[in-house]
């Protein structure tokens, strides 16, 4: 038996990703993509609402991680560089949820989609005109630098998302492994001894997305006491 | 010999007579020939375009940065008027003069500039969006003096539509 597919060749379709990582993962996609398209044709300030709306998604995911179903926790899938070596190396992986391998894109994206929206928060568009909510806390040189950085940095953002859909595709088409579907409908077929995934809580994700709403409506009121 | 030097002196005299003249017969036909609006300028060197060209980048820049000072300043929830004042002033002392930094010359086949060559193939269009906004600049300037920080915020907004729609037809983009 392939390692790769013993976990989703078994004849048991079980729930392996909960609805908010669902949601979250898929509002994300089309959101990165609208902040796109609204940079690329001078939209800015659709952008500049886009990229708030970001911000919502990503506090929820932190806090997600922390309180969420079993495959959602960041220490479900977090592990140290060992276990990824093994992982490369062929050992098994009985498991659902992020390979370690999934897990390190899966940080290097938050980290860098993190890093995107910290410098939109604080950039001004060249001719003055728009601003991130917290641009008025810097200075136009650090505003200035912060627009600089950011566009190069989605050049980033791109390459990884272009690996991530490379990873799919080659699970796909030479692992066998079923990945977008699962995504979709949280469901997938597997094997008889893995671990099936513990839900989360319905009411700690209402509370996760208020405080993630709540904490971005501060920042876009321009973060008061700081600003207006 | 006296008389090769008297030749020779008339003819020097003759000729500095006549091309002094022409001069002055070039100089009287430009302009009239010229407009008060369009004064044919002297045709720019390549290291002058290019000074040029980076004097206009630079000063488009500091607009750039005085409108980004009262925006963050109206950002903060507490406008500060000098700051307000102080880059009204810059944008309307600088603004008038757009048109001035885009003689023929000047334009993207000479040197790096984000100028379109569409400034020159259409230009009573971009001379009256460089009025409009010439016009906005004085207005903002205007109501910054007066202080009426409705009417400033106004104004700031009205230029800043001018500032894109010039922009948006003329400007090539960052990257």
């Amino acid at each position: 038996m392939r390692r790769s597919t013993e976990s989703y060749s078994g004849r048991v379709s079980l729930r392996v990703w909960d609805l908010p990582i669902r949601l979250f993962h898929w509002l994300l996609a089309g959101l990165i993509a609208f902040s796109w398209w609204t940079a690329e044709y001078d939209h800015l300030d659709w952008h500049i609402w886009s990229g708030c709306a970001i911000l919502t998604l990503l506090i929820f995911r932190l806090l997600w991680g922390f309180v969420g179903s079993s495959t959602a926790r960041f220490r479900s899938f977090i592990r140290g560089p060992k276990s990824v070596v093994r992982y490369l190396r062929g050992s098994r992986w009985d498991n659902i949820g992020h390979t370690p391998l999934g897990a390190l894109s899966v940080i290097a994206l938050l980290l860098l989609l993190s890093v995107q929206v910290g410098l939109g928060l604080i950039a001004e568009d060249e001719d003055g005109i728009y601003f991130g909510p917290l641009a008025h806390l810097v200075s136009t040189d650090t505003s200035d630098t912060a627009r600089e950085i950011h566009s190069p940095n989605f050049d980033l953002i791109l390459a990884l998302i272009g690996l991530h859909i490379g990873a799919i595709l080659y699970y796909r088409f030479a692992r066998g492994k079923r990945l977008t579907l699962p995504m979709i409908t949280g469901r997938a077929r597997v094997g008889a001894q893995v671990p099936p995934m513990q839900p989360g809580k319905w009411w700690a994700a209402v509370l996760c997305l208020a405080i993630a709403l709540g904490i971005t409506r501060w920042v876009i009121a321009g973060a008061p006491p700081f600003g207006s | 010999m006296v008389r090769t030097a008297c030749i020779a002196l008339g003819a020097i005299v003759l000729l500095s007579c006549s091309s002094s003249k022409s001069n002055q017969a070039n100089a009287a036909s430009n302009s009239v020939a010229a407009s008060a609006e369009t004064r044919t300028p002297p045709k720019l060197t390549h290291d002058q375009a290019l000074a040029l060209m980076k004097q206009r980048n630079d000063n488009m820049k500091a607009m750039g940065d005085a409108a980004g000072k009262v925006g963050k300043s109206f950002q903060s929830g507490s406008p500060d008027l000098n700051v307000i004042r102080q880059a009204a002033a810059q944008i309307a002392s600088l603004a008038p003069k757009v048109v001035s930094w885009f003689p023929a010359g000047t334009g993207p086949d000479v040197g790096k500039t984000r100028a379109k060559a569409e400034i020159w193939q259409k230009p009573e269009d971009f001379a009256s969006k460089a009025h409009d906004f010439s016009q906005a600049a004085m207005d903002f300037n205007d109501a910054a003096k007066l202080g009426d920080m409705n009417r400033i915020k106004v104004t700031f907004g009205a230029m800043g539509k001018t500032c894109k729609a010039c922009h948006d037809l003329y400007r090539a983009p960052e990257h």
